[in-house]
């Protein structure tokens, strides 16, 4: 997205480091101006700098000397996949392939528009260089360093590596790709991250026909607008597509011959709080946008339903409703294992943060002047358009930072699994010290670890909704 | 910036529609069991009634074993954070004395011990998760009291370990009865029936004490090694794994009186109202004591050669079959796979001393005492 928008509208690009160009000074004046102008703020500073000093020497110390990481290195493989069958982990590692693969591909379509629009508008691209690469994703990538210090083996280094060099190599052959592939590309990213789902839970049984009726979707989306010399041969041409993309997924799982399967609610550690909340955000963002609209409809049967949704689920403690989840729908359900308890709490959890999430869209739907409204009846805009093309977009970049607040804070609210025994990361960290040899040893250790885990995730996504405020110019015009 | 802003939009429904079919039918094949099988133990001739089943709390005489037998493995109550009983180890796997017991109901009726999903509970929810029908048996050292076998809706089946509260003083305080306490700090946990029983005893005999409560064993191991009380208080399965731990930490050495101050008989529990369920839960978890007391072990009942008829009733090797709904030869399955009641219980230091304990057999003057195989 880095192009996207020419630069000319966000105004004076500001220097990387932040000042404006004439303010730079020689250290020695800068020092004197800003850390030593009167007596009292050097006395700060000299305070500030000692406290400073003592805390980085005491943590220093703490992680590099004293600190007894045995327990987190013996434990790394529970803090990360938890329960997941060990015999059956390169599950895991086919889908990190598939999902890197995935994220290329969208990241190297997204990346070729917006040279393509650049070069229409006449605006030469920025291309990111390695180093702002490293500038944004710093957090993430000294997480990843800082797992793979601590693994015994050269394997998951390797994974890690070729996982990501496989996601550039992906990006930059889809940079490469026509202009009337991009959509393909969509579908198949979205094909691709859906179906390693399907891989991590093994693909025996019945399996195999959500991905075909995927595959045939997808082909049936794919041939829309295609253009052929007499409708018969476009929808000749459509039925065959689906008919092959079914006959190829159903031939692709029979030679594959998976046989062996992996249940949802084998899904733990650290990989569970990354799919839950994942798919608890990806679900709860179009599910509180409706309700969001919902609200300020003037049907007053919607209206309801949508008052009474978020102000029920609002009003309900989570670990409530989590315990409603695991333990009491199957008072009502009397079915042989309904759902799955990740699934059950995945449902949850979107249920819950949709509530919250619908009342922030709706904070953004009232900034939103009725004169845009107008506006759009005026040029003879549909009441849906006038809300896709005029009003969301207005709406939700105004409320970028509360949402991204509520992310963060929804991926947070995952510890709360614990309470319905499901061992997402913090309960795999607690149970280290079920251990006979971690009983009451290395306890700051392992709270020190994932609380730099969780923070590292949770920086990220504050630095990206960041940089996507900048690139929307919110508070700028 | 509104085309990638469509674009989202239509991958986030995209991905929403297909979460949706993913969430209702990817997660049928877990344990092999097909949609077939589930329709099948839907159907099953004394499955419950779909209409008769909205409160599902009391089970169905004879519908437990049958549908269990449909899905193709047992669930089992347990949890995963206390070593020796039930921990969830570092290589992701269940491990304890009451996941060997829930093991022995798998082998039992399947002839495969790994036929068992184990369900961690905590202690808050364990009986409405029984009740519910989360699982079918629960080991999850729960002691037996009337309250529970009364309106709890649980079932308790036979004992399988003895369990009681004990103190434990460090060895060079030289405290060895419950009368030296007088005035101490003591350590215990607090919202427990631990706490309660200390209270209580103590008061009873007139002994003043002082209760230094903490939320839990992480916070109160360390309390107690810095000597921030004379002693602590639990049951004594957990006091002998800190005993283990502080010493094997270079800490002082510890004693555990032997006087308990309560009873806590941990056994199996099922869910009331379906007696024949019971019966195999019940018998299964027994085989293991039987075979201890027969001399069995995993290594040698497979190859038994003797003419003993009691023996031969409990191998099935002569057709012998009480009519428990278990194949006749199911003790040969539960101790091959899992192992004798003493082998099982010496595989996790932590319980402590078997021999002459409480917990050995009745012939050696412990409590574990079984019904004839006959």
């Amino acid at each position: 997205m880095t192009a996207t928008l020419p630069p000319s509208e966000t105004g004076p690009q500001p220097s990387p480091s932040g000042l404006p160009l004439d303010m730079r000074v020689s250290p020695g004046a800068w020092l004197r101006k800003n850390l030593f102008n009167t007596w009292y703020n050097s006395l700060i500073t000299v305070v500030a700098a000692v406290v400073g000093a003592i805390l980085v020497y005491y943590g220093g110390r703490f992680v590099f000397v004293t600190g007894q990481w045995e327990a987190v290195r013996k434990n790394l493989t529970l803090l990360m996949t938890g329960v997941y069958p060990r015999n059956e982990q390169w599950r895991l590692v086919a889908q990190m392939y598939l999902v890197s693969s995935a994220l290329g591909l969208a990241w190297g379509t997204v990346t070729a528009r917006g040279q393509d629009r650049a070069e229409e508008t006449g605006v030469a691209a920025q291309r990111p260089t390695p180093l702002d690469l490293l500038r944004r994703y710093w957090p993430i990538l000294l997480l990843l360093v800082v797992i793979l210090v601590f693994t015994r083996t050269v394997w998951p280094t390797l994974f890690t590596l070729s996982t990501i060099a496989l996601g550039l190599g992906v990006r930059s052959a889809a940079m490469r790709l026509p202009r009337s592939a991009r959509r393909p590309c969509w579908y198949a990213a979205a094909f691709m991250a859906i179906v390693s789902f399907q891989v991590v839970s093994g693909a025996n049984g019945s399996a195999w026909w959500w991905t075909a009726a995927l595959a045939a979707f997808i082909a049936l989306q794919t041939t829309t607008n295609l253009e052929t010399a007499a409708p018969w041969q476009r929808n000749m041409f459509r039925f065959t597509a689906i008919a092959a993309a079914v006959v190829v997924v159903r031939l692709a799982y029979w030679l594959i011959g998976d046989t062996s399967s992996v249940s949802w609610d084998e899904w733990s550690g650290l990989y569970l709080t990354l799919v839950a909340s994942g798919a608890a955000i990806v679900l709860s963002f179009p599910l509180a946008l409706l309700l969001a609209v919902g609200r300020r409809s003037s049907l007053p049967a919607i209206r309801w339903l949508c008052v009474g949704y978020i102000e029920i689920f609002r009003g309900i403690p989570f670990i409530a409703l989590l315990f409603v989840a695991k333990i009491f729908i199957d008072f009502f359900l009397n079915v042989d294992t309904p759902l799955s308890l990740t699934t059950r709490t995945i449902i949850v959890f979107t249920i819950f943060s949709s509530a919250y999430l619908a009342e922030v869209v709706r904070g953004g739907l009232q900034a939103v002047p009725k004169g845009q409204i107008e506006a759009g009846q005026a040029i003879g805009l549909q009441p849906p358009g006038v809300m896709r093309l005029i009003v969301m977009p207005q709406a939700l970049r105004a409320v970028i930072p509360a949402m991204v607040g509520q992310f963060i804070s929804l991926y947070k609210d995952s510890t709360l699994f614990a309470f319905i025994s499901v061992v997402e990361f913090y309960r795999a960290r607690e149970l280290i010290h079920s251990q006979q040899e971690f009983t009451t040893t290395a306890i700051a250790e392992t709270l020190v670890f994932a609380a730099f885990v969780y923070w590292a995730i949770s920086y990220t996504m504050s630095k990206e909704s960041q940089r996507l405020e900048r690139h929307l110019g919110v508070g700028e015009r | 910036m509104q085309k990638p802003f469509h674009s989202l939009l239509a991958l986030f429904g995209l991905v929403l529609a297909f979460s949706l079919i993913a969430a209702s039918c990817g997660n049928d094949d877990d344990g092999g069991a097909t949609p077939e099988a589930t329709a099948a133990s839907t159907a099953a001739p004394g499955a419950a009634e779909p209409t008769e089943t909205v409160s599902v709390v009391p089970a169905q005489d004879g519908g437990t074993l049958q549908a269990v037998k449909d899905r193709g493995y047992v669930r089992c109550g347990s949890r995963d954070e206390v070593p020796g009983f039930a921990l969830l180890n570092e290589d992701g796997e269940y491990e304890g004395f009451d996941i060997d017991m829930c093991r022995v109901v798998a082998a039992a009726i399947f002839g495969d011990a790994d036929a068992v999903e184990i369900v961690a509970v905590t202690s808050a929810e364990r009986f409405t998760a029984l009740a519910s029908g989360q699982f079918e048996v629960m080991n999850r050292n729960t002691t037996w009291t009337a309250t529970r076998d009364g309106t709890e809706g649980a079932n308790f089946l036979f004992t399988t370990y003895y369990d009681g509260q004990g103190v434990m003083v460090p060895a060079s305080t030289g405290f060895t009865t419950i009368e030296d306490l007088e005035d101490a700090n003591i350590c215990v946990s607090t919202g427990t029936t631990t706490e309660l029983n200390l209270t209580a005893v103590f008061a009873a005999r007139g002994i003043n004490f002082n209760p230094v409560t903490f939320e839990g064993f992480d916070t109160l191991v360390p309390a107690y090694e810095e000597g921030q009380c004379e002693a602590m208080t639990a049951d004594s399965s957990v006091l002998g794994v800190y005993k283990f731990e502080i010493e094997q930490g270079g800490g002082d050495d510890q004693h555990i009186m032997t006087e308990l101050i309560s009873k806590e008989p941990l056994g199996t529990v099922v869910r009331d109202g379906d007696t024949e369920w019971a019966q195999v839960v019940n018998w299964a978890t027994m085989a293991t004591v039987q075979a201890w007391e027969f001399g069995l072990d995993s290594s040698n009942i497979g190859s038994y050669s003797g003419t003993d008829p009691n023996i031969l009733n409990f191998l099935g090797r002569d057709g012998f079959d009480p009519g428990l709904g278990l194949p006749t030869d199911f003790a040969v399955h539960v101790v091959e796979q899992v192992g004798n009641y003493e082998e099982i219980f010496n595989r996790y230091p932590q319980l402590g001393v078997l021999n002459g304990s409480v917990n050995d057999l009745w012939s050696d003057g412990g409590l574990m005492y079984v019904p004839p195989y006959r």
